[in-house]
């Protein structure tokens, strides 16, 4: 048995007699230390699956396991970082941050509390806004001060919704950094949902697509057999990413085109017909209108 | 740094303005500072200038309108009436706290006290020989004016009903005989129903002429003649000073406490002397009862304070007292049942028949209830422990905390607990599922929940609950207190109605002012609050 398991698992909205199934039988198996990525479209349900591993849902059928232990309720030592960030807009943000440690770290004096606190907002770069109110903070911003909150509670599994996606470049790649190192310093176990497939290739050792909703599920995992510490400025030359980059991609662009397929198929069945080419009458057509209409204008011009 | 201090200060005077929601006097302070000039006297004159105009306009009109009507207690008072008998209660107030440190003098003060309230009263009272001098003076240059142009308008007012009068007695002989003629058969007996009638129309024809004369002369002798009035005013002025600077010679000499004590004090020694003399054993328990007494007294004087008078002032001070005992009550009742009724359905479910019948009950009824409840528990306040507890703690001794201000501030919170209490609830059970989930990640217990996630995020609604609590307060308090005849704000307006006095009307708008203004700065310390412990930044309705 793995140390991250979901068996045969499915999730559904609504009452019963109207009930939108977003996952339908989900299995996953993660190891201990292996850093997981997961990509799908926009309301596939990737945010759901997170909250089943987190233990904020719980799945109507089937099952969650961590460490062979079913998983029923939330806990600290799956530190979920939410997509909306869910920060306490009642708190600063060293205080937003404070609450975790507190929580986490009960045996932790003040002095020490302060220091694993402002160790984890210097991570994210934002000592200079410590003492702010998220509505006073940029959309990134506040990403990031989500990020240092999930990170400082040193969770064992570190669940990432979208960890990233509102930085800039440049912070972003410091970020994954961080990321990285601290689940390999600190052998931790990731699961991030992205939506970054060079991201994904960059960080991750598995990457799991999860298919159109409704009835979303997990599809074969791309395995990512690079070595590390991967290099961003000599990645881009190495063939084997070169290839999974563009499997993957396809496999995206094909996974969108059949959904769209199996969408139609259920509206209308359209008479098959070849448009014709209107493009070069057309153009013509505009161009002779032009000549035409500046025309008229120097007749104006002159009789004014 | 010295180009930086005045930017900080207009920030920091910026910040005040925004916090306190008086935002309106912003392109004041920047154009002080000569921020953008052009721009601050255009909002200048958009949100300040013109306002301002309008409220003179309102004024000015109040000014004409007010004398048009005339009532029972006299004309609708002008604003220079108004502000006139706001300065008589200033004046009152001022008096009383004099009369009451003059109770309190002692030794040396005393004396110079008393022999300045003395020089004064001698000086006044020359002064009021000269007023009423003038004041006699010009009664009957108002009296001869006035009797000089009514003269005319009676004599033909006499000629008038002499002539009517002869008139009617014509009349009356006329139909005497036309009477005895009907009656002989003479003439039909029409002839004498006409001249019956006609007679009565003559009749109050003529007392009509009569009538028109007679409001003349009423007019003339209701117009008030301006030095006349000023006399009277004046001499009133002093007399009434004069009759103060008495009561000041009073507490000064033999009212005054430390001369009180001091008299107590020689009866003591004398009695003991009596005491130690006495022969028989019934002599001796009389005198020792009595040196008991006079010790007692020598007691009670020396902690005794002065009973002042109920000024506006103290009206208003225990008026606001009673708003926020009923304040407290109210939030202490509201929150924590708001936060039950949030946290759990069927609390909600439990509370919402009583909240729905009770809500609507008028303050009226929630009065005689709570008066009648609290008189019961306190069937003699006078030697009740609970209110000679407060008659011990200083400040509030003085607002004179009684049953009355019990059941007054009980009514203010049984009104104000209902927006209090809905909108906690509703801050509570709207609280975002987002920030739920971030305690159950952290698994906060209970009590956790409550304070770092709950509460915090309901208090901004909690606020506007308490916000329109305390201006259901305010209203509330007023009218309870006018109602019950509880010392306050309402009792001096209804006292003044009652009484009637010429500066009556005044004084109930001059109160109408008064508690506009309290109601206004209750408000404006609510928004401050609720500016406080909002945290998305958003701004407060105002
Ligand atoms: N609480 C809920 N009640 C009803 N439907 C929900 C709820 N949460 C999610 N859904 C539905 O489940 C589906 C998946 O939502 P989810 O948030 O998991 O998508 P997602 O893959 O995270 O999308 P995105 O990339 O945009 O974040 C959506 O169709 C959404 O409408
Ligand atoms: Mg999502």
């Amino acid at each position: 048995m793995s140390y991250l398991e979901i068996r045969n698992a499915s999730v559904g909205f609504g009452p019963e007699s109207n009930r939108a199934n977003v996952l339908k039988g989900i299995n996953l198996s993660v190891e201990k230390n292996e850093f997981v990525a997961i990509i799908g479209f926009s309301g596939s349900g990737k945010s759901t699956l997170m909250s089943l591993l987190a233990g904020l849902e719980t799945p109507d059928s089937g099952s969650v396991y961590l460490n062979g232990k079913e998983v029923t309720q939330p806990s600290p030592e799956r530190g979920i970082m939410f997509q909306n960030y869910s920060l306490l807009p009642w708190l600063t943000v060293y205080e937003n941050i404070e609450l975790a440690v507190r929580k986490v770290f009960t045996g932790y004096s003040k002095a020490q509390v302060k220091d694993h606190v402002l160790k984890y907002i210097e991570m994210v770069n934002l000592l200079p806004a410590v003492e702010k109110k998220p509505h006073e903070l940029s959309g990134g911003m506040r990403q990031r001060v989500s990020l240092a909150r999930t990170l400082s509670m040193k969770p064992d599994v570190l669940l990432l919704d979208e960890p990233l996606s509102a930085l800039d470049a440049l912070t972003r790649s410091n970020i994954q950094d961080e990321i990285i190192r601290i689940w390999e310093e600190d052998k931790r176990t990731v699961v991030m949902i992205t939506n970054d497939v060079d991201e994904a290739l960059l960080m991750a050792d598995r990457i799991i697509p999860l298919t159109m909703g409704p009835d979303a599920t997990l599809d074969t995992p791309f395995e990512v057999p690079l070595e590390r510490p991967r290099d961003r400025a000599t990645l881009n030359a190495n063939m084997r990413y070169r290839q999974l980059r563009t499997d993957i991609a396809s496999f995206l662009i094909e996974m969108n085109e059949e959904s769209k397929r199996l969408r139609s198929k259920t509206v209308l069945k359209m008479p098959d017909v070849t448009p014709r080419d209107f493009t070069i009458a057309t153009s013509t057509a505009l161009r002779e209108f032009d000549e035409e209409d500046a025309f008229q204008l120097e007749e104006e011009e002159k009789a004014g | 740094m010295s180009e930086k201090t005045p930017e900080k200060i207009k920030y920091s005077i910026l910040r005040f303005l925004d916090v306190t929601g008086f935002t309106v006097f912003d392109p004041l302070v920047r154009l002080a500072f000569r921020e953008e000039p052009r721009k601050q006297v255009e909002s200048l004159v958009k949100f300040l200038i013109i306002p301002i105009i309008f409220i003179a306009a309102c004024t000015g009109l109040w000014w004409v309108v007010a004398p048009n009507h005339k009532t029972k207690s006299g004309e609708v008072p002008t604003p220079d009436i108004v502000i006139s008998s706001a300065l008589i209660n200033d004046t009152f107030s001022n008096r009383e706290k004099t009369k009451e440190s003059d109770f309190l003098l002692q030794g040396e003060d005393r004396l110079e006290s008393l022999k300045e309230v003395e020089h004064l009263m001698a000086e006044r009272a020359t002064e009021l020989e000269f007023l009423e001098a003038h004041l006699a003076e010009q009664e009957s240059i108002y009296k001869t004016r006035t009797e000089s142009l009514i003269s005319p308008i009676e004599a033909q007012l006499n000629a008038l009903k002499e002539k009517n009068r002869a008139a009617r007695t014509g009349r009356s002989s006329e139909i005497d005989t036309l009477s005895l003629q009907v009656a002989s058969g003479e003439r039909p007996y029409e002839a004498l129903v006409r001249a019956i009638r006609e007679d009565g129309e003559l009749y109050a024809m003529g007392r009509g002429e009569e009538s028109v004369f007679k409001d003349q002369i009423e007019a003339i002798r209701s117009d008030k003649y301006k030095p006349l009035e000023d006399a009277r005013l004046a001499v009133n002025a002093v007399a009434d000073e004069i009759q103060f600077l008495k009561k000041r010679q009073g507490f000064l000499s033999e009212s005054n406490r430390s001369v009180k004590l001091e008299q107590t004090k020689e009866k003591l020694v004398a009695q003991d002397g009596k005491l130690s003399n006495a022969e028989d054993a019934k002599a001796v328990l009389r005198e020792a009862k009595a040196f008991v007494k006079l010790e007692d007294g020598i007691g009670r004087l020396e902690t005794q304070q002065y009973a002042s008078a109920m000024t506006v002032y103290l009206q208003i001070k225990r008026s606001i007292f009673t708003v926020f005992v009923g304040f407290l009550m109210a939030a202490a009742i509201a929150i924590p049942i708001g936060i039950l009724c949030g946290l759990n359905k069927i609390a909600m479910a439990c509370l919402t028949p009583i909240i729905s019948i009770f809500k609507p009950v008028s303050p009226v009824v929630w009065l005689l209830i709570f008066q009648i409840i609290v008189g019961a528990f306190f069937p003699d306040p006078e030697s009740h422990p609970f209110f000679l507890f407060f008659d011990s703690i200083p400040f509030i001794n003085t607002l004179g905390i009684n049953p009355s201000l019990i059941f007054s501030a009980c009514t203010v919170a049984m009104c104000a607990v209902w927006p209090a209490l809905v909108n906690t609830a509703l801050g509570v059970a709207s609280i975002d599922k987002d920030h739920l989930n971030v305690a159950r990640v952290l698994r906060l217990n209970f009590w956790d929940r409550l304070t770092k996630i709950i509460i915090p995020s309901s208090l901004p609604l909690v606020f506007t609950g308490l916000r329109i609590s305390l201006g259901v307060e305010w209203m509330v308090l007023i009218a309870a207190e006018a109602l019950s005849s509880s010392d306050g704000l309402g009792k001096f307006v209804w006292d003044e109605y009652q009484n009637g006095s010429s500066f009556s009307f005044a004084n109930i708008i001059y109160a109408c002012f008064v508690v506009g203004l309290i109601g206004f700065l209750l408000d404006r310390m609510m928004i401050v609050l609720q500016r406080f412990v909002s945290f998305d930044g958003s701004e407060t309705a105002v």
